[in-house]
């Protein structure tokens, strides 16, 4: 091939440059020059022989695509883009994690202040912090609902059982990858979701000297600390990443090797014909998936940036403090269900059924040979897999605060609206309308619309925790006290609740703690109604929550689009 | 196909809008997380306060009004935390006086994590044996000096310019004060209110002080301490210059210093009304 000079003699420079130009595009697209480029974009028939199909022969990133697929799975159903969209979040998180481990140490002294930092001195650091957290739990749900999907279209059968059995390993994976990010904020959050995590490694059926060693190595040491810290970081952006990018691209290669299969109706049963595909039905990998797969890339990235920018933020709440329990601990939604299990049945036996059951996911579509994937034929199957989801919904709303271990009634209140952490309705009052004063549930302030409405919150919260009799020791409305009365007296209830407080009086208290800081304190005082005289809660002054000027609770409140 | 790229174009375009959004909007935030970080942390430090410190420093960090677990009101031990002279300026005088060479900051990290030697100040931070990580002693300094503000710091508070010689404040009259004749009954209250009683102990109880000299006597040995000064001299002098001159007989033997572990703020705080000084005295030595 004459050079660059030669040319330039030959044709003049424009042509010259022009040639050069075309050479280089098709050097680095392994096939297609600039033409051929904006004849696929134009959506043109190729030329013969087809240079679209080249690169998948010569590049490295295409060859691992295939050239065409079936056109009966280009559409949205049967995939709905689920695979696609998990190896995206992969991506996704992998980015947003590199850049936050340049702001993150791992460890107990720094990694909290780290989260600060991020939020109040790095650029951009809230928006990077935000897309990672919602981008891991988009992660969890996209993966999971792929798995559903693959169950539902009977994909996981002949010839792809070991397919399905890599994505088993891979939604696993994904979990125990979203949860090990968890523990790195060093928030209460962190601290204490691990610590239950931890305490059921405990649990396991096996000998204690064994799960004790287990949990030294989880921990690092015999109690969650530094050690401890540093482990879970290095799972979380090491080991796991490594062990998810191995079994992604056997995944992968199978995904390539088997084709992606037809919808079930679409095919003779026992055929697979996802790799025998007449020319009319072959819709190629140039340009249409190509510009669709680049479609969906750009319409998630917007999505995941607009909802971590205005509509989800990451939590983050006080330093992790061994000693103070929080109230309520719950683990993350996409593991609510085994929090709900242990409600159900003893931890041993729980934590014994987990890896029983991602063995049983695993083997099933050894197990479940029938030829026919056409829904008609699999009822079997199909019910017992929405048995099985309703099963795991109903538990995961067990796992959840409101089918919690009630504390008293007093503190339930305060938890409602002044919690020790999250959304708080009296916090997020803007702090230049907490006037000082005293005031009672359901008060209404003139002029002061931001107190009104957390007072009627607080009276919502009472109404929850109380059956109210109007402060009279005699009892004179006899029918109410007996609802209100459970155990002999000794609890008392309410539509809501077991535990609730006869006749309550309640109030908030705002006084100035410093000159830009004010203290607000919840004070209940119930008369025992049996023993007239006396007190059965007395909460003094032990109820009490500070609010800093500057604090910016209520942006944190009408960010969240939260009901405080 | 187009639509495709027309969608996608759009969402792209879209997303850098947003992005640009977010990077103009950034200076902003950055300055109310920052403002959001700050009062957390001196939220968390109020609590640590009351969990931890209110029991000698007192309720609003005056050393004025102390309770012990059960709610019963005790006498403050500790110094008063919500003063000028240890949150206002760049070098408050505490600083000066405890011949400290760091920022005030620094100071109360310091103070809260290795405790004061000599006192009843314990050393707070797991480093030192205490119950307080760092994050802890961090919230509890940014609390205390929060009291610092503005209009606390505007001006300094009326200092007493005290003479050198006891017998001259006795007959001091200026336009703001008028020496009246020393009440000992007030001077006992003084004694316990300034928290003289959590060192030296009870003046009728031989034997009863934790730490610095027994005062039950000091009419007569404080006359023999330095040549030249009578015992009212003595004890005048010391209140104002703890420093000076180091007591040989402490609670566990001689005393410790200079600086002493006596209370240095003694001449500030009394400013603000002397007569407490002639009270006391009139208390203590009888004169």
């Amino acid at each position: 091939m004459a050079t660059f000079f030669e040319q330039v003699s030959e044709m003049g420079v424009k042509q010259a440059i022009i040639t050069k130009a075309d050479d280089v595009v098709e050097r680095l697209t392994a096939g297609m020059n600039i033409s051929d480029i904006r004849s696929a974009l134009r959506g043109d028939e190729p030329r013969r022989p087809n240079p679209r199909l080249r690169p998948h022969a010569d590049s490295f990133w295409f060859h691992i695509r295939p050239s065409f697929y079936h056109t009966e799975v280009t559409h949205i159903y049967p995939t709905f883009r689920l695979g696609w969209l998990s190896t995206f979040m992969f991506v996704w998180e992998t980015i947003t994690g590199i850049i936050l481990m340049v702001f993150y140490t791992p460890s107990p002294l720094v990694a909290y202040d780290n989260m600060w930092n991020i939020l109040s001195n790095v650029p951009l650091g809230q928006l990077m912090r935000n897309m990672h957290r919602l981008g891991a739990e988009v992660m969890v749900l996209v993966v999971a609902l792929h798995m559903l999907r693959t169950f539902i279209t009977g994909s996981y059968k002949k010839p792809r059982q070991f397919t399905w059995a890599t994505g088993v390993i891979l939604l696993t994976l994904t979990a125990l990858l979203s949860f090990s990010g968890y523990l790195l904020p060093w928030d209460q959050l962190a601290y204490w979701a691990l610590t239950v995590f931890l305490s059921g490694a405990e649990a396991a059926p096996a000998p204690a000297e064994f799960n004790a060693n287990v949990l030294l190595i989880l921990q690092g040491a015999p109690s969650l600390g530094a050690g401890g810290l540093l482990r879970w970081y290095l799972f979380h952006v090491l080991l796991l990443p490594l062990i998810t990018a191995i079994f992604f691209f056997v995944h992968y290669y199978k995904v390539v090797l088997y084709g992606i299969s037809l919808p079930p109706g679409r095919e003779e049963i026992g055929e697979d014909t996802a790799k025998r595909v007449p020319k009319n039905e072959r819709t190629y990998f140039t340009p249409d998936i190509l510009t669709n797969e680049l479609m969906w890339t750009a319409l998630t990235t917007l999505f995941l940036v607009a909802g971590a920018l205005w509509f989800w933020d990451a939590p983050l709440e006080h330093h992790a403090d061994p000693i103070v329990t929080p109230l309520h601990v719950v683990a993350p939604w996409y593991l609510s269900w085994s929090q709900g299990w242990l409600k159900l049945a003893d931890k041993t036996i729980v934590i014994g059924f987990i890896p029983l059951l991602i063995v049983m996911f695993l083997v099933m579509p050894y197990v479940e040979v029938g030829k026919s994937r056409r829904y008609a034929d699999r009822r079997v199957g199909l019910t017992v897999a929405s048995l099985f989801f309703a099963f795991m919904l109903i538990s995961n709303w067990m796992g959840t605060p409101e089918f919690r271990v009630a504390s008293s009634p007093e503190l339930e209140v305060a938890q409602e609206i002044m919690p020790q952490e999250g959304a708080n309705v009296l916090l997020g009052v803007p702090y230049e309308y907490l006037d000082t004063g005293l005031y009672v549930p359901g008060e209404e302030i003139p002029d002061n619309p931001y107190l009104t409405r957390a007072l009627e919150e607080f009276e919502a919260a009472m109404q929850n925790h109380s059956c109210v009799l109007n402060g009279n020791p005699d009892m004179p409305r006899q029918g109410i006290w007996d609802d209100c009365r459970i155990l002999d007296g000794e609890r008392y209830g309410n539509g809501f609740g077991d535990n609730a407080m006869p006749d309550p009086y309640a109030t908030l208290r705002i006084t100035v703690e410093q000159a830009n800081m004010k203290r607000l304190t919840l004070h209940f005082e119930v008369p025992d109604p049996n023993n007239p005289g006396e007190l059965l809660v007395d909460s003094g002054d032990s109820i009490y929550a500070f609010r800093h000027e500057g604090s910016f609770y209520e942006e944190e409140c009408r960010f969240l689009n939260k009901d405080c | 196909m187009q639509v495709k790229v027309v969608i996608g174009t759009i969402a792209f375009m879209l997303t850098m809008i947003i992005l640009g959004y977010a990077a103009l909007r950034e200076p902003e935030r950055l300055e109310h997380f920052s403002a959001a970080s700050e009062g957390r942390s001196i939220e968390t430090g109020a609590k640590l306060y009351y969990d931890n410190c209110a029991t000698c420093h007192g309720v609003d960090g005056k050393a004025q009004e102390c309770y012990d677990a059960a709610g019963n009101s005790i006498s403050c031990q500790g110094l008063p935390l919500n003063s000028y002279f240890l949150v206002c300026g760049d070098t408050p005088a505490r600083l000066e006086q405890t011949l400290f060479e760091g920022t005030k900051v620094q100071f109360i990290e310091r103070t809260v994590s290795a405790g004061r030697n000599g006192t009843a100040m314990i050393a707070w931070s797991e480093r030192y044996g205490g119950p307080m990580r760092d994050d802890q002693v961090k919230n509890v300094a940014a609390y205390v000096l929060n009291f610092a503000n503005e209009e606390f710091c505007a001006e300094e508070p009326i200092s007493f310019n005290w003479p050198d010689a006891y017998e001259d404040l006795l007959t001091l009259e200026t336009e703001d004060f008028v020496a009246a004749p020393g009440d000992p009954e007030n001077g006992a209250a003084v004694y316990t209110s300034f928290a003289c009683n959590s060192c030296h102990g009870n003046v009728d109880e031989a034997g009863s002080n934790q730490i610095g000299p027994w005062l039950g006597d000091i009419a007569e040995v404080g006359a023999t301490r330095v040549e030249g000064q009578t015992a009212s001299q003595y004890v005048y002098h010391s209140i104002l210059y703890p420093n000076n001159f180091i007591a040989p007989d402490c609670a566990t033997g001689p005393c410790v210093g200079p600086p002493s572990a006596m209370v240095q703020d003694l001449a500030f705080r009394m400013s603000t009304n002397p007569q407490d000084m002639i009270d006391l005295l009139a208390y203590l030595v009888g004169e």
